[in-house]
């Protein structure tokens, strides 16, 4: 047990003075452990093994979960095949199992697809405007996942685990590479501007991480932060009055009492706060941007302003250095429906849902990409599962909508790392089941870490007898579908 | 110790074979069992035996004795073939070419895995397993030191690293210490003259005593508690449903806590306590501990049997696992897929607890009514005495002007219209005027002067007697909240509910009233205004049927939007039609019902004229808008405040009135099966209920069948857990212990005993105090009172850089360890310092939240006013996705996660809570105004006061000056928020 590090039971030393690793704060926690060496009984906490344990290709992520179940054979899984077959039942000698068990007819894809850019990627009329952007596409169409129960499938696409109570990928990369940015977070979470996740927080959870690694929710219109700015008008010169006198207060007790961290901490976290203060109207200051900009995004446009400036947004965070942004396209699972969850009507739904993050989503990739910020920035999108080729239906009928599908399922990635333009994995030749090349989360995850330089086994917190990591006891790097 | 007794096996002499049950089963275990076991045997290997390993797989041998290059075993190892990519590291295949070429000599059969602790797992000699040794206080050089004998553990060890101990803490230091150790709150000013000046050489025990026998006690230690057992009272997943029956288990941890309940019994009681006390309430409430985790009602729910058999799993390894890491610190949870990795528990050891535990099903068991009347009426008594004085002051701002207005239209006022049938739902279900008398179904039923319909129920009436053609209807009705859709509040339908013409509340478009029908035939939106108020006050809706098929709204008397024709007057027949309440119509189903209350209900055979509408509404009297447009702002938003408190004492009080509690509800448990590598569709050989037998001095055979009832099940775990041989059980809670009161464990895992955890940094001191616990009646508080006691938990806390370089982590307690205040501690101390803390303990939570549904329940933090909510921050209604943001920051952790230690973490976020959040204002107006009051205009009395408030001493004269000169520019609220800020209020020395 002698690699496992010992840390004071007081303090988190590794977070003390800086959301960022490195630095300061990692010199003292060295420091600390070499005076440590005499008692060598504990084995508490963190890992010692500090990422990044590779070159990293990637700095930042933003991640774009389509919550509901975006469905693969509508959007970016061509397949003829079923086209061919529309109004037929599935055959074959099994039963499917899904989610509310009816078995209806084959249905077609209610979009056209067609082929797009230099790559010749298939990507349907669904998302017209993500096909103008097809060359910096990596699609994954062999995706799987181990439910078709909306909220244990999401807490996997996000931390690995069916379950509530673990950490998920931002909380994790908080935890392993905190943030470029002493001024704004590691984690930010923009929710869907209509409304939270199903589940809520839960889905940001830091689970048995530090609470400093939980999402920070940043909305993209109205106050962006909880707590930033004080509850009540205060006069400038009072707020600036009793941060001077409470600095001076902290500072004679942390000397009376020689130096402790976590005295020390407090007062550099007061400055931290009052740096955050200034840095956060300044990057949610979304009308400093030009006014083609915005524009692009599809701000002020009824269909695509809330998610054009949450794309906008992102954008922004990530250039000041924060590391992970997750976006959330779709609200809760109840009815009138406001996400993916498309069992009564594919087109109706799909059709809605798309046209909010359509434009600003090839939008931020145009943004990226002409800011240069695309050849280390990596952006995920990601549903929890996908949709059945066969409707929702009686076994006669070709309904119009369609089941959950946890068998197969697409998502892409773009940037910094991976293939553009390119198509990884296959499902069957209906899309139903990912057939060839099949990637589960873990797999998934760990690719994504390998990306940001971390190895998935060595990024490891102690809880309650394991040490935890996202990837569970599994995980195999897709190498095809990096550079 | 261990690492060095085996030692690295490639430094042995190359001619020495190795030691097969040290080593080369070792090897075996870790790489290869995982394929080649007896349930399991890729290859048709077994390697588990000696019989079926030589006689090898279906190609063949493949260990040849002495030749090594002939045994396929040895080629596949060498080649990296096997274990499949996970290659061996070079060591181990040296060992293994050793052991083949020295003869392959086999030893122990069949390998046992757990025999030995190796360098990377624990045997059957693990530590922790081994039973208590006893241990007597070594003998010391400094025995003066000693007050006793933990100090004597502790000295010896520094005095073996020549550290001193530090000395004593100050009087006004262990004070506050103490008072925040044992019940989460600091001491007032005057208790800490009183202790200081004590100058009796008792004045610290007697301090001792009267915090172990406060009540705060209980509340303080609960916490810790219901950290381990990861109390939420919400479903999580997807729609965290809330559990309004959950904080029975909270109240029941204080309350045995409080009355030092045996640990034992404590721990029995959790496990079993519905059938060691099946009488009691208190036996049922206790199992609230095994379901305090999440639960995936969606997914019990689905239609796939695989998939709900895999959430059935995971429930199971959930409560496996906080069963075994709370009660014994064993992670039995890590052996559901395999053997553990790390530590002596079998695969089939985890099947055997889930079989103990597979009885165990989530949701309310209803109480014996009369075992907990006592308590409801009490709390009910207590919480009616807050509503009084809430709606005195409410009516001390409103009578006068309600009495100006009355006397100003005195003459103006009219007789209501008679109705045809009355409902005075304060006084009975009868009908006050005909025979259409109502009986309840369902959830509904009178409670607090209304019928209250909690979204389950509803009530029907008597057939009508005679055929109603033209009608109105009329009733007096509050919601729950106002994002329900789709409930009926009164309506006249026929038998079947075929037909039906009713008050239904946002069927079509939200937030509004509307006249229901079957398939909307009559129904057409009145465009009224979207309903704000029936969440806090009750309204009156009347709907007026006339013969030509006019449709009139109307709303606490006046014109609801705009009435409209509709094709035609719906007729009800005589003894085919009946008055139906909470429901839209017949049948019952969801989306069907009101949740709500009504307090009155009118139905009249005719169509009522605007201006009896109005009569029977009173609004000849005086209406609440016109009563508010005579407030000043500032009157109206202190009574919405003060309504709101009282509205949320209601819904407590509702809450409090169920007979139910969530807890364990015992379900017949079936076979449990072995499942390979965890795959529910891979069913193994079916296992007994039992324990996990490396652990000594038990017998984890529970002499139970694989069929085996779950009472016995439940019952002989308990017993396996908390028998006093079992070394595991003691050792792990007064490890918890030390833990909260110095702020290191002992063992620095206390979840985790095993390989994987923190080895003891006194192993003689845990095994004396174990052993002390089981001498001294397992009594808690008499460990308490033992540690706090002793010299080690006086000394200072400062750190003392000699010894810090010796010992930074302060393993060796050369000092008390410095603390920040927990998030609920802290929350609480603000509370009480501004003079604003409502003590009263127990019962339903407070909700500091706003809450939506759709689909999921959402819960949005809040910052509500009123004593309700100004209670311990334990009694704060845990919702797994409903933080409060000021706790979160503080490092309250997530509610589903099993917490035996609590991060401290420092960030900016915590510091933008502590300075911004509109609780800091309130709490600094508060303090700042308590102060004022005791010491009058004298800004130096102020400042002093402040002082002595917040951090129980008082200024220095620069600290006076300075404070002085802020006051003097900005007023005493500002200072009261540094105060809260400060370093040393948030900290203890």
């Amino acid at each position: 047990m002698s690699d496992a590090n010992e840390f004071g039971p007081l303090i988190d030393r590794r977070g003390l003075l800086r959301w960022a690793t490195g630095g300061v704060a990692s010199l003292a926690l060295a420091a600390l452990l070499q005076n440590d060496g005499i008692v060598r009984a504990a084995t508490l906490g963190e890992s010692a093994d500090r990422a990044p344990h590779f070159t990293p290709r990637v700095k930042r992520v933003i991640q774009i979960c389509a919550t509901g179940g975006l469905s693969q054979i509508d959007s970016f899984d061509y397949k003829p095949e079923l086209e061919k077959r529309h109004g037929q039942s599935l055959g074959g000698s099994e039963k499917p199992d899904v989610f509310f068990g009816k078995i209806g007819l084959l249905r077609k894809s209610d979009w056209a697809f067609r082929q797009h850019g230099n790559s010749g990627l298939w990507i349907s009329d669904l998302f017209p405007h993500l096909g103008e952007v097809a060359d910096e596409l990596c699609l994954v169409r062999s995706m799987f996942a181990e439910t078709s129960n909306h909220t244990p499938a999401t807490f996997q696409q996000n931390t690995g685990f069916r379950l509530n109570g673990f950490p998920t990928m931002g909380a994790w990369l908080s935890y392993g590479l905190g943030s470029e940015s002493d001024d704004l977070p590691a984690f930010v979470v923009i929710p869907d501007a209509r409304q939270l996740p199903p589940g809520g927080s839960i889905n940001w959870s830091n689970g048995f991480l530090p609470a400093r690694h939980q999402g920070v929710v940043m909305r993209a219109t109205g106050t962006a932060i909880d707590d930033l700015h004080p509850a009540r008008p205060i006069a400038p010169a009072t707020e600036a009055d009793s941060q001077a006198l409470l600095q001076r207060m902290n500072r004679r007790h942390l000397e009376s009492h020689g130096g402790e961290d976590l005295l020390a901490a407090r007062l550099r976290s007061y400055e931290l706060a009052a740096q955050m203060q200034l840095a956060v109207p300044e990057v949610t200051s979304l009308d400093s941007e030009p006014e083609a900009t915005r524009e692009m995004y599809g701000i002020g446009q009824r269909e695509t302003n809330d998610f054009g400036r949450a794309c906008l947004l992102s954008r922004r965070l990530l250039q000041r250095g924060v590391r992970f942004v997750e976006l959330f396209s779709g609200g809760a699972l109840g009815s009138p429906r406001i996400n993916w969850d498309g069992h009564e009507d594919m087109k109706q739904n799909h059709g809605q849902e798309a046209k909010r993050i359509d434009q600003p989503i090839a939008a931020l990739l145009k943004d990226l990409r002409r800011t240069g910020m695309l050849d280390d920035t990596l952006v995920l999108f990601t549903t929890e599962f996908g949709r059945t080729p066969f409707t929702q239906a009686e076994a006669n009928a070709v309904g119009a909508g369609r089941d959950h599908n946890q068998y197969g399922f697409s998502v892409w990635l773009a940037g910094a790392g991976v293939k553009a333009g390119y198509a990884y994995g296959q499902s069957d030749e209906i899309g139903w089941k990912a057939a060839e090349n099949r990637v589960g989360w873990h797999d998934f995850h760990a690719t994504v870490l390998r990306l940001l330089g971390v190895d998935h086994k060595r990024l490891t917190f102690y809880h309650n007898g394991i040490q935890r990591r996202i990837t569970d006891v599994s995980g195999e790097i897709v190498k095809g579908i990096i550079l | 110790m261990i690492l060095s007794a085996h030692g690295d096996p490639a430094s042995l002499p190359p001619a020495t074979p190795p030691d097969f049950d040290r080593e080369v089963a070792a090897i075996f275990a870790s790489r290869c069992f995982d394929c080649h076991n007896t349930n399991e045997h890729k290859g048709d290997l077994d390697l588990t035996h000696r019989e079926t390993a030589m006689k090898g797989g279906e190609d063949g041998v493949v260990i040849v004795e002495g030749r090594p290059g002939a045994s396929e075993l040895w080629i596949n190892v060498s080649e990296n073939k096997m274990p499949p990519k996970h290659p061996l590291p070079e060591a181990e295949k040296d060992l293994l070419k050793r052991w083949i070429a020295s003869g392959a000599k086999w030893g122990t059969d069949p390998i046992d895995p757990f025999r030995f602790t190796t360098a990377k797992r624990a045997g059957y000699d693990w530590w922790s397993l081994q039973a208590l040794k006893k241990a007597a206080p070594p003998a010391v050089k400094q025995a003066n030191w000693t007050r006793n004998p933990i100090d004597a553990f502790i000295l010896a060890e520094l005095e073996k690293m020549q550290l001193a101990p530090s000395p004593e803490a100050d009087k006004r230091t262990l004070i506050r210490r103490i008072t925040f150790d044992l019940l989460g709150l600091p001491p007032t000013p005057e208790q800490v003259e009183t202790f200081v000046n004590d100058a009796a050489p008792d004045a610290y025990d007697k301090l001792v005593e009267r915090l172990l026998a406060s009540p705060d006690y209980g509340v303080r230690w609960a916490r810790h508690w219901l950290d381990l057992v990861r109390f939420g009272e919400s479903n999580g997943f997807e729609r965290d449903q809330h559990r309004p029956n959950a904080w029975r288990y909270r109240d029941w941890v204080v309350d045995a806590l409080n009355a030092d309940m045996p640990y034992r019994q404590f721990v029995r009681m959790q496990l079993a306590g519905d059938l060691i006390e099946p009488k009691t309430a208190d036996g049922i409430i206790a199992t609230g501990a095994i379901v305090g985790g999440a639960y995936d009602e969606v997914g019990n729910g689905q239609q796939s049997l695989a998939m709900r058999a895999v959430v059935r799993q995971d429930e199971m390894e959930d409560i496996v696992s906080m069963v075994s890491q709370t009660f014994l610190g064993m992670t039995a949870n890590c052996a559901r897929c395999h053997d553990h990795k790390f530590d002596p528990i079998a695969q089939r050891e985890y099947y055997q607890l889930a079989s103990s535990l597979s009885g165990v099903r989530y949701g309310e068991r209803e109480l014996p009514a009369d075992t907990i009347r006592d308590k409801t009426q009490a709390y009910n008594a207590a919480t009616n005495s807050r509503i009084a004085e809430l709606q005195s002051r409410i009516d001390g701002l409103e009578n006068p002007i309600r009495d100006r207005l009355l006397a100003e239209r005195k003459n103006q006022k009219r007789e209501p219209p008679k109705p045809f049938a009355e409902w005075r739902f304060a006084d009975d279900l009868q009908d006050h005027i005909g025979s259409l008398h109502v009986t309840v179904n369902g959830d509904a039923a009178l409670v607090g002067g209304a019928l209250k319909l909690g979204g389950k129920g509803y009530a029907l009436s008597a057939p009508l007697q005679t055929d109603l053609k033209e009608k109105s209807l009329e009733a007096s009705v509050s919601l729950r909240d106002l994002q329900q859709r789709g409930g009926g509040v009164i309506g006249v339908q026929t038998l079947d509910g075929n037909r039906f013409d009713g008050i239904v509340f946002a069927e079509r478009v939200p937030g509004r009233w509307m006249a229901g029908s079957d398939a909307y035939n009559r129904y057409k939106p009145f465009e009224g205004a979207e309903e704000k108020e029936a969440a806090t006050a009750f309204v009156q809706i009347t709907i007026v049927y006339q013969a030509d098929g006019t449709i009139t709204g109307y709303r606490n008397g006046k014109s609801y939007g705009a009435s409209y024709k509709s094709i035609s007057l719906a007729p009800f027949a005589a003894g085919k039609s009946q008055i139906i309440f909470g429901l839209r119509h017949s049948p019952a189903g969801n989306g069907k019902f009101l949740i709500g209350a009504i307090k009155s209900a009118k139905l009249y055979d005719r169509a009522l004229t605007p201006d009896e509408v109005a009569a029977s509404a009173g609004t000849i009297g005086v209406g609440e808008s016109e009563i508010a447009a005579a407030l000043t702002a500032e009157q109206r938003e202190l009574i919405k405040t003060l309504r709101f408190e009282i509205q949320a004492i209601r819904a407590q009080q509702n809450r409090a009135g169920s007979t139910r509690t969530y807890a364990c509800v015992p379900a017949a448990p079936g076979v449990t099966k072995l499942l390979l590598r965890g795959n529910t569709t891979r069913e193994g050989p079916a296992v007994n209920p039992g324990g996990i037998a490396s652990v000594s001095g038990v017998s984890a055979d529970f002499g139970l069948k694989p069929d085996a009832p779950d009472a016995d099940r439940r019952v002989k775990l308990a017993d396996w857990i908390t028998d006093p041989a079992n070394p595991l059980f003691s050792r792990v809670i007064v490890n918890r212990l030390w833990l909260y009161h110095f702020g290191n464990g002992i063992v620095e895992t206390p979840n985790d005993f095993g390989f994987n955890g923190g080895r003891p940094s006194h192993p003689e001191l845990l095994d004396w105090l174990a052993a002390q616990l089981s001498s001294e009646g397992w009594s808690l508080k008499k460990m308490h009172r033992l540690m706090v006691t002793s010299a080690t938990y006086r000394q200072q806390s400062l750190p003392r850089p000699e010894a810090m370089k010796v010992d930074a982590s302060n393993r060796l307690m050369w000092r008390m360890n410095p603390r920040r205040v927990e998030a609920e501690a802290l929350r609480d101390t603000i509370l009480s310092v501004a003079c604003e803390l409502n003590p009263a303990l127990g019962g339903p939570g407070y909700e500091d939240y706003y809450t939506f549904t759709n689909n999921t329940t959402f819960y949005e933090a809040r910052d509500y006013v009123g004593s309700a909510f100004a209670r311990r921050s334990l009694y704060r209604t845990w919702i797994r996705s409903g933080r409060n943001p000021l706790l979160d920051v503080f490092d309250c952790p997530d509610p589903s996660t099993k917490t035996p230690r609590r991060a401290v973490t420092t960030t900016p976020l915590q510091a933008l809570a502590l300075m911004n959040d509109s609780f800091i204002f309130r709490m600094s107006d508060s303090l700042a105004a308590r102060v004022k009051s005791v010491s009058g205009e004298d800004v130096a009395r102020q400042i002093s006061e402040m002082y002595r408030r917040t951090i129980l001493r008082l200024p220095t004269p620069q600290e006076s000056e300075e404070a002085t000169a802020f006051v003097q520019k900005h007023g005493l609220a500002a200072f009261a928020r540094i105060m809260l800020n400060s370093s040393e209020f948030v900290s203890v020395d």
